[in-house]
């Protein structure tokens, strides 16, 4: 009974109707009106507005969506809403009971098992079908059972412990402590220092913490994207006659409509366009975008948009692309397809080399990885009617959209307002201003409605601006005692289609290789290449991770030869404090001996190395990242991070205002310590405002680990502001002269006689009556001057940097190939931890992702430049089956530089795990893998190839 | 992304369900959803007609019949995995299922699911084939029972006709002394599709074993049936059937031999054939201990 013709149409839209449903969600029964092809989570998010339940991936792959139907987890996303009638739903909005949270959410807060919170809301509804089941489950259980749900932030490390601490809570138990030694630089304070639950959690864990895909605005409507089918053409020409005929579309954008404006990510390679005007350069590349009621629509509409293409010849190999006559990316730039090159050369290369007693070289390939952010891009755009536009972004980079989309539109900063609204997780990929946060400002502007634009998990690959894939030829030589005399090393970086970050990146590469050991003499000749792929970007410890596992890998095949202990040689070179590296980099802080000394001890080393059976082996790794760029990504001589504290009239609270953005990580919490600590009060007393370019004062963002340093010192400047204020109020008060007043806990008090104080509060509100508002402000910007003269000096520098050490013991199934992370003792100089708890996470987090590129991921082309495995089904990231047990320390440290001592720890801990798992891998199998992911096939055919 | 709108039918009874599969040019049945609608959202199929067939009580059975197991086709993977029936029965079944996707997933998807895919690389259908299942299919025309051996075609082909509706995996008591094990390689410890499969079930008697089948997956277009293994085990003694003991390996040399794999992101050819070859020796020795 084919249904044909108009009649059938209208048969068929008959038919395909909403149907009512009954479901009780949460407790109350609903009747709901579904369409056929309605999901639950749809059904949830939509119609019932429960936005505590996230879509991460849509395919069922990532358990963001999970809720409990009948009791159990399902994911939401791939369950039809009619499939649910006459069932009991619990999402995340269930499980608290008025204002008591449930044991579970409460150990999910008071653990830190809450980054982004994007896989929380389906983390802790599956811990509890897990814990209602068994209420006991072992360890090995909760790891197994829980690995249907990813998370990207943590490295589950937390979230276990949470989950054992519910237990106890739920079993009546009183949890275990956790056994934790403060550093020697916060003995003295109150604020700073101390293992706090994030800001944030709390909403996270109740799954009200509202991301940008959460946002409704009235009449808002929805925008997508056409994407390029084919990896390189020329447009001949794109008809939308058809498209526009789809009832509910409202425009259709193609190249013809938006300026010719070049955008991108560092002003000396712009060379994006906002569409595509004449060509399209990867399997991906934006080619038009249209509005919509509704997604279906846009969808619907655009498979009727007719694109004449006419194909040229494409590359995707990076050292083809080089290579004469290969097809050309971009005509009248970038020859040879060479996006970037820097040659460097510090000290003398030739010289070094003859000094060496031992030389070693060897080709090592990284791997072509995405950072997978559980969340997925969204934004939302809205005009007013003085011209002034609304952008509610998921962005680590508030101001970068902001500066960019000024340029684009040519309007005033004045005219726009981005907002981040939470972020669920970035790791690089939401640092920079992206396609989305464009097109739907102009979508919205052309339609008088607000748009909402979000990515679909294959979207998000296919933009892009993962880590780059480098080839990395690197050449050590070495004193007979194991000093380094001089080091070489040559990398090429496969770009993809567009530069994004990639110059920065290239950089990276070579400069960040010097700040971890001393040697006086290095050549690095970079390359970063176009390919007709997705454009390569920022991606946790930019640029480094590749060449820092070449290099942890060859110095430990180097102490091999020399017959040398593997942390010995890195204890000869390893970097000290107060040193000026060969490539002009001033390195403050450092105890990086303490790391080393630190994981030796921990991990038994001494007993291992060399001594496991077969198909055991530990190895070591370290590496070390910027505490903030030096210098900004385009010229401008504004601080990097600024902050506005306002005081309440009456003195009970302090909100602190602040550019920067928590991606996660933290970096709220950390600020109101750092700003608390300054002003003399509570923790309890601050809230934050942040990332909201109309309110908070500018503040660059999050990447390159640079918050905690620089919106740390700036929130910090500004409490001390506020504090001056408050002690010159409380000097009238107690009528004694503001040099012998202090600011702690609440209290102001005088310094030589504590006992003699008034209320914080009461100084603060006599302040404000005389005064007026109680307002401090702080800025930073990076010590002047930073890095040396030449060409690319300023990639690498940082007021300080951090540094880390991890030890792995791995246990390879030698008849499969297959590895097991077992251990990872992990060490760590971030300074002064402003939070332990919220830098051990990051640690952990850095770690298991780490860890997880290492063994599992690599993004996979078909012959035509087509990604393969764009989901989280096909690329496998770290489940909580695979995690293993990490155990990371903090050592005493302080860097001046820092606020009261702090440096990063978000990117550095990273760089350490690559090396350090390829390293265990070869002393458990006796040979070494060269070339990432390390995956259970390269590992048996070196076992095959050993034995033979 | 998004699921196409389509007719929603849920019938009550596999008569009902049948006559609207059999009246509807492209429907397709919908029980966990987990494969259907992901390629429905990815695009990849569409379809007028979608027939639910979760209300239908006699697909959600299970229950043994004079020494017949049967579990309906819309039992799911966690209720295969948890049902004490199963497990007395034959655990290889349930620990097979429990072994498959997440929680989530296995709280969904169902084994009619997963063998009417017709996925090379399903985890249900190599222990099922191992103990040689048979399958009830109903249609208008009534019920026929085919032998799970004769119902994988080729990858995500099956002997399944249109308007029919697999109904009930019916699994024979195997005699006392029997193993069975399903050996499972995917690259992440959980969650994660089967690079390479290993189903062994070894009867035995007296230290002999007289009858053996050990089914390879995801190596070949369909679960398949290694018979030069199970020549090799057949007749063997059960001590000569230890760790990389010469029998043992070529028993899994042999089922390697057997294998058809194919190159794909997950894996390469060569990659998979060494995996058989360990897989198998570990399927077997699992399978005695089980025994």
């Amino acid at each position: 009974m084919t249904k044909k013709g108009i009649f059938g149409q209208i048969l068929n839209r008959f038919n395909k109707m909403k149907h009512i449903i009954k479901v009780n969600v949460n407790d109350t029964d609903y009747e709901v009106a579904v369409k056929p092809g309605a999901a639950l989570l749809e059904l949830i998010r939509e119609e019932l507005n429960l936005i505590g339940t996230k879509r991460g991936c849509g395919l069922g792959d990532c358990g963001a969506c999970t809720v409990l139907l009948d009791g159990k987890p399902v994911n939401s996303c791939i369950i039809l809403a009619l499939e649910v009638n006459g069932k009991k739903v619990q999402t995340i909005e269930g499980l608290a009971t008025g204002e008591t949270l449930h044991p579970i959410q409460q150990a999910f807060i008071e653990k830190g098992a809450i980054q982004c919170g994007f896989c929380s809301p389906g983390m802790i509804l599956r811990t509890k079908s897990l814990l209602d089941e068994k209420p006991n489950a072992t360890t090995e259980e909760i790891k197994h059972d829980l690995s249907g749900n990813l998370c990207r932030c943590t490295g589950y490390t937390k979230i276990l412990e949470a989950i054992e601490t519910a237990k106890a809570y739920l079993n009546g138990e009183k949890p275990k402590d956790i056994e934790f030694q403060p550093q020697k630089s916060v003995m003295n304070l109150s604020v700073v220092g101390k293992r706090l639950p994030k800001l944030d959690a709390p909403d996270k864990a109740t799954g009200r913490a509202i991301y940008t895909d959460d946002i409704r605005l009235p009449n808002m409507i929805y925008g997508k994207l056409l994407l390029s089918p084919v990896p390189h053409a020329q447009i001949r020409s794109i008809d939308t006659t058809e498209a526009e005929k789809v009832p509910g579309v409202k425009v259709i954008l193609t190249g013809a409509d938006v300026p010719d404006v070049k955008w991108g990510t560092s002003p000396a390679r712009y060379d994006e366009t906002v569409l595509a005007k004449d060509k399209v350069r990867f399997v991906g590349d934006v080619v038009a975008a249209i509005a919509a009621i509704d997604e279906e629509t846009c969808y619907k509409a655009m498979k009727l948009i007719k694109v004449d293409y006419k194909e040229l010849p494409a590359v995707f190999d990076p050292e083809e692309a080089m290579k004469d006559g290969a097809p050309r990316l971009f005509d009248n730039k970038y020859e040879n397809n060479i996006n970037t090159r820097v040659d460097h050369h510090f000290g003398d290369i030739e010289k070094g080399f003859a000094e060496a007693d031992h030389i070693r070289e060897a080709r090592f390939v990284g791997n072509r990885t995405y950072q997978n952010p559980l969340e997925p891009h969204c934004a939302i755009a809205e005009w007013d009617r003085h011209n002034k536009v609304t952008l509610y972004t998921s962005t680590q980079v508030v101001h970068y959209v902001h500066h960019q989309l000024s340029r684009i539109l040519d309007l005033p900063l004045g005219n726009i307002r981005v907002i981040m609204t939470n972020c669920g997780g970035g790791f690089g990929v939401k640092a920079a201003t992206n396609t989305l946060e464009i097109l739907s400002v102009f979508l919205a502007k052309r339609t008088g409605c607000p748009v909402k634009m979000r990515f679909t998990r294959e979207e998000m690959y296919l933009y892009g601006r993962g880590r780059h894939k480098q080839y990395i030829d690197l050449k050590i030589g070495v004193k007979n005692d194991g000093t380094i005399t001089a080091v070489k090393q040559k990398a090429v970086l496969e770009g993809g289609a567009y530069s994004s970050f990639g110059i920065v990146s290239t950089y990276y590469a070579g400069s960040m290789l010097a700040t971890l050991y001393k040697f006086p003499n290095y050549k690095f000749d970079g390359y970063r290449v176009n390919t007709n792929l997705p454009p390569c970007g920022a991606f946790r410890g930019h640029g480094c991770p590749h060449p820092r596992f070449a290099f942890e890998s060859l110095l430990s095949m180097i102490a091999d030869d020399i017959g040398m202990d593997h942390i010995d040689i890195r204890k000869k070179n390893a970097m000290e404090p107060e040193y000026h590296t060969c490539n002009d980099l001033d390195i403050h802080s450092c105890e990086f001996q303490a790391c080393l000394d630190l994981v030796r001890k921990k991990s038994g080393w001494n007993k291992k190395k060399g001594k496991l059976p077969s198909g055991r082996g530990i190895g070591i790794g370290c590496g070390g990242f910027v505490s903030g760029a030096g210098y900004p990504i385009y010229r401008s001589k504004f601080p990097h991070s600024n902050a506005i504290i306002k005081v309440e009239e009456d003195g009970s609270k302090a909100v602190l205002f602040v550019g920067d953005a928590d991606i996660g990580q933290g970096s709220d919490t950390i600020l109101a310590q750092s700003a608390a600590e300054a002003m003399g009060i509570s923790f309890d007393r601050i809230s934050v405002i942040s990332a909201d370019s109309d309110i908070t004062p500018l503040g660059f963002g999050a990447y390159s680990s640079r918050v905690t340093l620089m919106g740390g010192n700036a929130s910090k400047m500004a409490g001390e502001e506020v504090k001056k204020k408050v002690l010159s109020a409380a000097a009238q008060v107690l009528n004694i002269s503001e040099e012998n007043l202090d600011a702690k806990d609440n209290k102001v008090f005088v310094k030589d006689n504590p006992e003699k104080n008034i209320s914080w509060q009461e100084a603060a509100a006599a302040y404000f009556s005389t005064g007026g508002p109680l307002v401090g402000k702080g800025h930073y910007s990076p010590p002047e001057g930073l890095g040396g003269t030449y060409k690319g000096a300023a990639v690498g520098t940082s007021p300080a940097y951090s540094f880390s050490a991890t030890v792995c013991e791995v246990k390879v199934d030698m008849a499969t190939g297959k590895v097991r992370v077992l251990n990872f003792w992990d060490a760590h100089d971030c300074g002064t931890a402003i939070n332990p708890m919220a830098v051990e996470g990051q640690a952990e987090g850095a770690v298991l992702m780490g860890m997880s590129e290492v063994l599992f991921e690599d993004e996979v082309f078909d012959h035509r430049g087509k990604i393969l495995n764009a989901d989280l089904h096909n690329y496998l990231i770290a489940s909580s089956a695979d995690m293993p047990l990490i155990d990371s320390s903090i050592v005493d440290g302080y860097e001046p530089q820092g606020p009261f001592g702090a440096k990063e720890v978000g990117e550095g801990a990273t760089l350490p795990v690559f090396g350090a798992i390829a390293n265990a891998i070869e002393d458990a199998i006796g040979v070494r893998i060269y070339d990432l992911p390390i995956t259970p096939e390269k590992i048996l055919k070196a076992i095959k190839s050993k034995s033979k | 992304m998004y699921i196409s709108d389509f007719n929603y039918h849920k019938p009550q009874s596999l008569k009902e369900a049948c006559r609207i599969l059999a009246s509807s040019p492209d429907a397709a049945l919908l029980a966990g959803g987990t494969d259907l609608l992901v390629e429905i959202k990815q695009g990849l199929r569409h379809h007028q007609d979608i027939v639910s067939i979760n209300d239908i009580p006699e697909l959600k059975l299970i229950n043994i019949e004079n020494n017949y197991l049967q579990i309906g086709a819309a039992v799911t993977h966690n209720e295969i995995a948890n049902s004490k029936i199963i497990k007395g029965f034959c655990p290889a079944i349930s620990e097979s299922a429990a072994k498959i996707g997440s929680d989530q997933i296995r709280n969904v998807g169902t084994i009619g699911g997963n063998l009417c895919t017709g996925a090379s690389c399903c985890d249900m259908g190599p222990i099922l084939l191992a103990l040689d299942a048979a399958l009830e299919i109903f249609s208008t025309k009534g019920t026929r029972t085919v032998s799970l051996r004769d119902f994988f075609i080729n990858h995500k082909e099956t002997s399944l006709n249109n308007g029919e509706v697999l109904s009930k995996i019916i699994v024979s008591k195997t005699q006392s002394e029997t193993g069975a094990y399903f050996e499972k390689f995917g690259l992440r410890e959980a969650a994660s599709i089967s690079v390479a499969s290993v189903a062994a079930v070894i009867e035995s008697e007296n230290g002999m074993c007289t009858n053996a089948c050990i089914v390879i997956g995801a190596v070949a277009p369909t679960p398949r049936i290694s018979n030069k293994a199970n020549q090799i085990l057949k007749g063997c003694k059960i001590t000569e059937l230890t760790e990389n003991s010469p029998l043992l390996v070529k028993t899994g040399e042999a089922a390697s031999d057997d294998s058809l794999p194919i190159d794909d992101i997950r894996s390469s050819t060569e990659y998979r054939r060494d995996l058989i070859k360990s897989l198998t020796q570990r399927a077997v020795l699992k399978a005695l201990k089980n025994n």
